[in-house]
């Protein structure tokens, strides 16, 4: 899938709004207006179908980010992108999008027309002439340069609109991802079984009251819902299953980091989150533009942002370890009780940059090692691939582990690795550069340097800690009431191999 | 009213109890909103002082103790961040662009490192008899002003969430504090010592100068803190236990370090007493706090509504119905640092340095880096 940038476009935008002065534009008191007047009455009368109008307003006049979308791909394809867009159930408007990009298109040759016309009067302006045409010509030029500031406005507010709309649609879609909601997630794969008991099942939030595991209710008092405290043999848990998993990941050539947990909104975004929507996940920070991470993707991802790579520092493997933070904005229901949905918790996240032919060879990666993690752990769990509608837009392809939970008596996940292809690069403008030249070049004088391409990035959970105390609680049960400790955890225990009630 | 009484008698009476009524509420409000002030007023009362502690500023500290010694060197020493760059620890300029100044990523042998510290130091308090807890790091604002912190002043240190009452924590001793907050615990559950591990956020707001360069000023850092309910006669004996507990800790990592009794300007209005401890940090060429161990006596408990029924009654009661209950007394609170990471960091790396720029990892440490005894250069 080829994928070049539009960069020649927004680089001069930049020039053009450190070189022009705030000008109210005042498009009636000029004549020039009339010849433009049906671009930018286009511009005016945005479809009211689009619900995001007066949203979309607010967000024009603030200078806004830019993705290095292909515009010009997704008007070639605009058949499979629409498709695409239904499959996934996204409410982006391709239409309104290629409408705005045509306007952009041809405002911008306006524009260059404009400015080759205001070039000719100031070239004319430099032989001899009479008084009275100097005059006339001074006169010319003014407008054509009142004009041109006024058109220049409409394009950076023309492209603020286009991107705003643009950066909704979702990435395209693995074909072997089955298309439909839910029910149409494909198990890809069945690991172990579930465990028999001879005894009554009890689930974490029961085993974890009697062996003094956590304390839901005091948190909310100090916090609100959703929010518990760790105690005693539920602390040395968490540290060794953080611990054994980095461990574990470092072993496959991943480099550890841990990451800012508050970072610029604008980093979110361009992760493909939606920090400031109805429901949003994110938790805001007063009287700032920073957020909290939901997930280490997002810090991750902006370790390299702006950034050209050169190819062979391909593949970044990093494993970083966080807590993070979720607003859990939306979500109800029974299967919310105790650690199963919470605002706050430990993670450890595994993260990839690639090159593109690589990344679908990564996520396999990715799964893999997640499935011999849960494996080795004793798991019984199955890898789904995930369906259109479930996808999120970020990811080419997503791939969910459920694990079973005796206590809750169904699967839950406790795991998710996405291929983002290079939709987080376009907007995190994470690019590399190819060793070789695609063809021996005459000009050698800029050397045989191939143009840089977006890369493609990965993200999948090593260890979601919450759900996994969960999974351990509840499979590893004893009749008295005690936990038995899986083996790879035991020498990160202090090689203890049970956890059991305080004396 | 209740009696009988005349037509015109019984009319002035409603009359008369309507018009008190009126007055009444009205007395009410006033009530209420005077106790309104007079608690934000007084509760900006510190707490006492020991009478040990010295009068004054920043320089009348006094050094109650000297461990160790400063590791000479025969070659030119090197700061943290220069240490950190080298052997690719850090990343503080990526940081800035993704989350803004003060900001750091910790990479490679600097993740194993705060691993093994945090882990080391749960592990050696836990050896003392403290409960090991995590901690929420969203807490309600009120909890935050209980303990005593400012969550809404200018150049407050609390970084507040939008449209919300929540704040982040900037030590774990605020969650722990409200665990028992409005209860009454039964004395023999005295002293309850926990030792939590969470992570902390400040907004270092008014900080600057060269001193907050790298690690030793940051928005967020990990941070493992010991925190003590006890009766009021044990807490003096309490807070030398926490100062003990943790010059032995360091000791034992061999670091050169003072014990300061913090000077009455440095209190900070929770604490009755409060032992700094500095260690000697080579690159800055100065000693730097690297934990801080406070007796809040009942500062803390009496606003978060923390208190014990003591096992005897002080004198055999003649009316037996209400059986010998001793009235609720206010505990007092303690908390300590055990190990703040990024102090600590600079420490092991700046002391520890050896010539070829890699840095020995001390002992104790050891055994949580997978036996490792030193952080070099990546090949």
């Amino acid at each position: 899938m080829k994928m070049s940038c539009l960069k020649g476009t927004t680089i001069s935008f930049s020039c053009l709004k450190l070189a022009f002065p705030s000008y109210p534009s005042s498009f009636q008191n000029l004549p020039f207006r009339r010849t433009i007047k049906p671009l930018s009455a286009a511009l005016q009368t945005s479809p009211a179908t689009s619900p995001s109008t007066t949203k979309a307003e607010d967000q024009v006049a603030r200078s806004h980010w830019k993705a290095a979308i292909d515009f010009k791909w997704i008007k070639d394809n605009k058949e499979a992108v629409a498709a695409n867009i239904r499959n996934r159930n996204s409410d982006a408007d391709l239409e309104l999008v290629l409408q705005l990009y045509d306007h952009f298109f041809n405002l911008q040759k306006e524009v260059e027309r404009v400015r080759g016309e205001r070039n000719a009067v100031a070239n004319k302006m430099k032989g001899k002439m009479e008084q009275s045409q100097r005059q006339r010509l001074i006169e010319e030029g003014k407008n054509l340069k009142e004009g041109l500031i006024a058109l220049e406005e409409d394009l950076l507010k023309l492209n603020d609109k286009l991107q705003l709309e643009a950066q909704r649609i979702p990435n395209m879609t693995h074909p072997n991802v089955p298309i439909g909601g839910e029910d149409s997630s494909m198990t890809r794969k069945l690991v172990g079984s579930a465990p028999e008991f001879s005894f009554p099942v009890k689930d974490h939030l029961e085993l974890g009251k009697e062996l003094c595991l956590f304390d839901f209710d005091t948190a909310a008092e100090v916090s609100g819902s959703k929010f518990y405290y760790l105690k005693n043999d539920a602390v040395l848990l968490e540290m060794a299953l953080v611990n054994w998993t980095l461990s574990e990941v470092m072993k496959r050539g991943f480099t550890p980091l841990t990451t800012p947990e508050l970072v610029r909104s604008s980093v979110v975004e361009k992760c493909g989150f939606q920090p400031r929507g109805n429901n949003t996940q994110v938790y805001s920070i007063e009287d700032s533009d920073q957020c909290l991470i939901g997930t280490a993707e997002i810090p991750v991802g902006g370790l390299h942002m702006d950034s050209i790579l050169a190819e062979t520092l391909l593949p970044l493997k990093y494993v970083a370890f966080s807590h993070c933070f979720r607003t859990e904005a939306g979500a109800a229901g029974s299967a919310t009780r105790g650690l199963y949905r919470v605002h706050q918790f430990s993670k450890v996240e595994m993260f990839i940059f690639c090159r593109p032919e690589e990344s679908e060879h990564y996520h396999e990666e990715l799964i893999k090692i997640e499935e011999d993690m849960f494996s080795s752990l004793g798991l019984h769990f199955k890898t789904l691939d995930m369906a259109s509608e479930d996808l999120g837009a970020p990811a080419y392809r997503k791939f969910d582990v459920e694990a079973w939970m005796p206590g809750l008596e169904r699967f839950g996940e406790i795991s998710s690795a996405s291929n983002c292809t290079d939709y987080q690069s376009r907007r995190l403008g994470i690019r590399y550069r190819p060793s070789e030249a695609p063809v021996a070049s005459p000009k050698s004088s800029k050397g045989n340097l191939a143009p840089p391409l977006f890369v493609h990035t990965l993200n999948a959970t090593a260890c979601a800690v919450p759900r996994m105390i969960i999974c351990l609680l509840e499979n590893y049960q004893q009749e008295d009431g005690s936990i038995l400790i899986p083996e790879p955890l035991r020498p990160f225990m202090g090689g203890r191999s049970v956890i059991s009630r305080k004396l | 009213m209740k009696g009988k009484m005349e037509q015109f008698e019984r009319q002035r009476l409603i009359e008369e109890g309507k018009n008190l009524k009126e007055g009444l509420i009205a007395l009410e409000e006033d009530l209420l909103k005077l106790n309104d002030k007079l608690q934000l007023e007084a509760q900006r009362i510190p707490n006492m002082t020991h009478p040990h502690v010295p009068i004054g500023g920043e320089d009348s500290s006094m050094t109650t103790k000297l461990v160790g010694s400063a590791p000479e060197f025969s070659f030119p020493v090197k700061d943290h961040l220069e240490l950190g760059k080298e052997l690719c620890l850090f990343d503080f300029d990526t940081a800035a662009e993704v989350s803004g100044s003060k900001f750091y990523y910790l990479k490679n042998d600097a993740v194993l490192l705060e691993m093994a510290l945090v882990n080391w130091t749960l592990s050696e308090v836990m050896k003392r008899g403290f409960t090991p807890l995590t901690t929420p790091e969203l807490v309600r604002s009120s909890i935050v002003e209980k303990c005593g912190f400012q969550p809404r002043g200018n150049n407050t240190q609390v970084y507040s969430i939008e449209d919300s009452d929540q704040c982040l924590i900037g030590t774990a001793e605020i969650p722990v504090g409200g665990l028992h907050m409005d209860s009454i615990l039964a004395e023999t559950l005295l002293p309850l010592k926990y030792v939590a591990f969470s992570h902390c956020f400040r907004t270092e707001a008014g900080a600057a100068g060269s001193a907050t360069r790298g690690l030793y000023r940051v928005h967020q850092f990990s941070k493992v803190e010991m925190f003590i309910f006890c009766r009021s006669e044990d807490s003096e004996h309490y807070h030398e236990e926490l100062i003990k507990i943790e010059e032995d800790m360091f000791s034992s990592l061999g670091l050169h370090f003072k014990i300061l009794d913090m000077a009455s300007e440095d209190l900070g209005a929770p604490a009755y007493r409060k032992f700094d401890v500095e260690a000697w940090m080579p690159g800055l060429e100065r000693f730097g706090e690297i934990s801080s161990a406070s007796n809040c006596t009942d500062y803390q408990s009496r606003r978060l509504g923390i208190r014990y029924r003591p096992l005897e009654a002080p004198v055999a009661s003649p009316r037996k119905s209400k059986s010998n209950l001793a009235p609720p007394q206010f505990v007092h609170t303690l908390n300590a640092t055990a190990c703040a990471v990024p102090r600590m960091i600079i420490c092991l790396l700046e002391n520890y340095q050896q010539e070829d720029g890699s840095i020995l990892i001390p002992e104790p440490l050891r055994p949580f880096m997978g036996g490792r005894s030193v952080i070099s250069r990546k090949s």
